[in-house]
């Protein structure tokens, strides 16, 4: 099976390249690139870790399958000792203390991080524009935006500055970016990843997970990342999935959501290529089967009612008491709210501030609670659809990426650009961004924890559309 | 504890407003039909059995994390930490 991995490893392993050319390649081609998908480098440990498996391949040791490729880490992740500024002025000067369990795990693998990239601060967007390193600029056509909050990770895959790099999801930012930049990202199953040491933004979607250019490498990470962890308590014990189990498609029936596609708002061009490729999944002999979904409307407004809830108080800590960029002023209470003024983002401060309403007595009940409500009716309509097809699809979005500086006039036109992504973040379903059939590809998605289903399809789809 | 705190204080965000972008989306789920109000049902159940908590152990800090910790404190003065003002004279 293509994968980028195992054949940088047989180069690797052959001497065919040394790890410290390949990682010294990529480092340039990082601090040359001018899509603004660099935070910062993490220039000295790469290159002391490239010779260290240079070392070991010329003692004649076996190395591992992840031993030496480089990869990036969204800057909202713990790696000890780096900054780690989730894209915000608040953080802008802070290290992380400790290391996240995903990350650790592929540094135990072998892997070699490079870069913390760039990305809508605190995940706040769908454009990583909302940052303080500049806009990310798409990796196809530098004018468009590279779309979030992972852009700076998908932007690095898919120019090949990176073989691999870790997002984040939360309503769609894994996903969005792998649409919009032409690569894989997987949004795994809530909890089959643990989030320590990844920033809290809404914790009952936050996911972690790959972006890649091939279906395999997304299932090797996925592998090395995948587990129970004792630091997440929401994480579960889950088996490894084989390249085998993913080679031969099982999958006979297929839904897709018909007001997903029936919507006003897609584009046209969306819409046809879609039904083109459902035509020729049909062709194959698989069964296709409309099914009824909530409005996007609703959707969109159950994600955003729940996300900003839990990111005001995720981000409640954010004062500048114990680390932070402090604004001092005359008391405590002012320090506080001097700090939080100045350093948020105005993204940033209108979901904290979103989120303080629906948690506020008099809005609790006919807000929050009624979108917890909602939450759940959108997941057992999941759950039956999913006693019906082995897999859904949809289109990443129902339009081509903006234009840079057009998400930020329209706060609201862009929480609606995440209508057909938000609804699997709340069912918690694993969904994977296939960069094929519409302008900005299209996901798969399988009931929780059936990765495999999703990989296995995905590589159906590569030749049958 | 009849007073009112406004977003801007439950926030701590000087003189921040309600938006209404937000507001669209919240007026939303206002209108919103739910097909039965009694569909709490535990679908995204992501809770731990008292039996799998994991142990209440203390656990050192390595010498490199106690120094990234101080390290990323705001401010600093002849080697004390300091903290914001708490008491107002």
């Amino acid at each position: 099976m293509d994968s980028q991995i195992k054949h940088i490893h047989q180069q690797l392993v052959s001497k065919e390249i040394t790890c410290t050319a390949l990682v010294q390649e990529r480092l340039d081609l990082l601090k040359e690139n001018t899509y603004n998908t660099v935070n910062s480098l993490l220039e000295i440990t790469a290159l002391e870790l490239a010779a260290k498996v240079d070392a070991k391949i010329q003692k004649g040791e076996k190395i591992g399958l992840l031993e030496g490729i480089p990869f990036g880490i969204k800057d909202v992740y713990m790696v000890q000792g780096t900054y780690t500024t989730a894209s915000s002025n608040l953080l802008k000067n802070y290290k992380s203390p400790y290391t996240a369990t995903a990350i650790q795990k592929l540094l135990d693998a072998g892997a070699i991080p490079l870069v913390k990239e760039n990305c809508d601060s605190f995940g706040h967007g769908s454009s990583s524009e909302n940052t303080i390193f500049g806009a990310v600029k798409n990796a196809i056509n530098p004018e468009l935006v590279a779309g979030g909050s992972s852009g700076g990770s998908a932007v690095n895959v898919a120019k090949d500055y990176t073989v691999f790099s870790i997002g984040g999801d939360t309503g769609g930012s894994i996903r969005q970016p792998a649409g919009y930049n032409n690569i894989y990202g997987l949004k795994p199953t809530y909890g089959k990843i643990s989030r320590f040491g990844l920033m809290a933004y809404a914790s009952s979607t936050d996911c972690v997970g790959p972006l890649a250019k091939t279906v395999e490498d997304i299932r090797i990470i996925l592998n090395v990342m995948s587990g129970k962890d004792s630091k997440d308590q929401t994480s579960y014990n889950s088996k490894s999935i084989s390249e085998k189990e993913i080679s031969t498609n099982t999958i006979k029936t297929v839904g897709y959501f018909k007001n997903f596609i029936e919507s006003k708002a897609i584009d046209p061009d969306v819409k046809a290529d879609f039904l083109a490729s459902i035509e020729k999944i049909k062709a194959t002999g698989i069964k296709i089967k409309e099914l009824d979904f909530f409005k996007s409307d609703i959707l969109v407004s159950t994600y955003y009612t729940l996300a900003m809830a839990e990111t005001a108080s995720n981000l409640s800590r954010l004062d500048g008491t114990n680390y932070g960029n402090r604004i001092e002023a005359e008391n405590l209470i002012e320090t506080y709210a001097v700090t939080r003024s100045e350093n948020f983002s105005e993204e940033s401060k209108r979901r904290i501030v979103g989120g303080n309403q629906v948690l506020s007595q008099g809005f609790s009940d006919e807000i929050y609670l009624k979108g917890l409500a909602l939450r759940d009716q959108i997941s057992e309509n999941f759950r039956k659809d999913f006693q019906e097809v082995d897999v859904i699809l949809s289109p990443v979005t129902p339009s081509s990426p903006p234009k840079i500086g057009e998400s930020l006039k329209d706060p609201h036109a862009m929480y609606l650009s995440d209508a057909y992504t938000v609804g699997f973040s709340l069912g918690q379903l694993p969904t994977l961004t296939v960069p094929q059939g519409t302008v900005t590809g299209l996901q798969i998605s399988a009931a929780k924890n059936n990765e495999e289903l999703v990989l296995k399809f995905a590589n159906f789809l590569k030749d049958t559309i | 504890m009849s007073k009112i705190m406004t977003v801007d204080i439950l926030s701590s965000i000087k003189g921040a407003q309600p938006s209404e972008s937000v507001n669209k989306l919240f007026d939303v789920i206002k209108n919103a039909n739910l097909t039965n109000n009694n569909s709490l049902n535990n679908v995204n159940n992501n809770c731990v059995s008292i039996n799998n908590l994991r142990e209440d152990v203390v656990i050192e800090s390595s010498a490199i994390e106690k120094q990234l910790i101080i390290e990323n404190f705001p401010n600093k003065k002849n080697g004390y930490l300091v903290v914001a003002k708490v008491i107002e004279g």
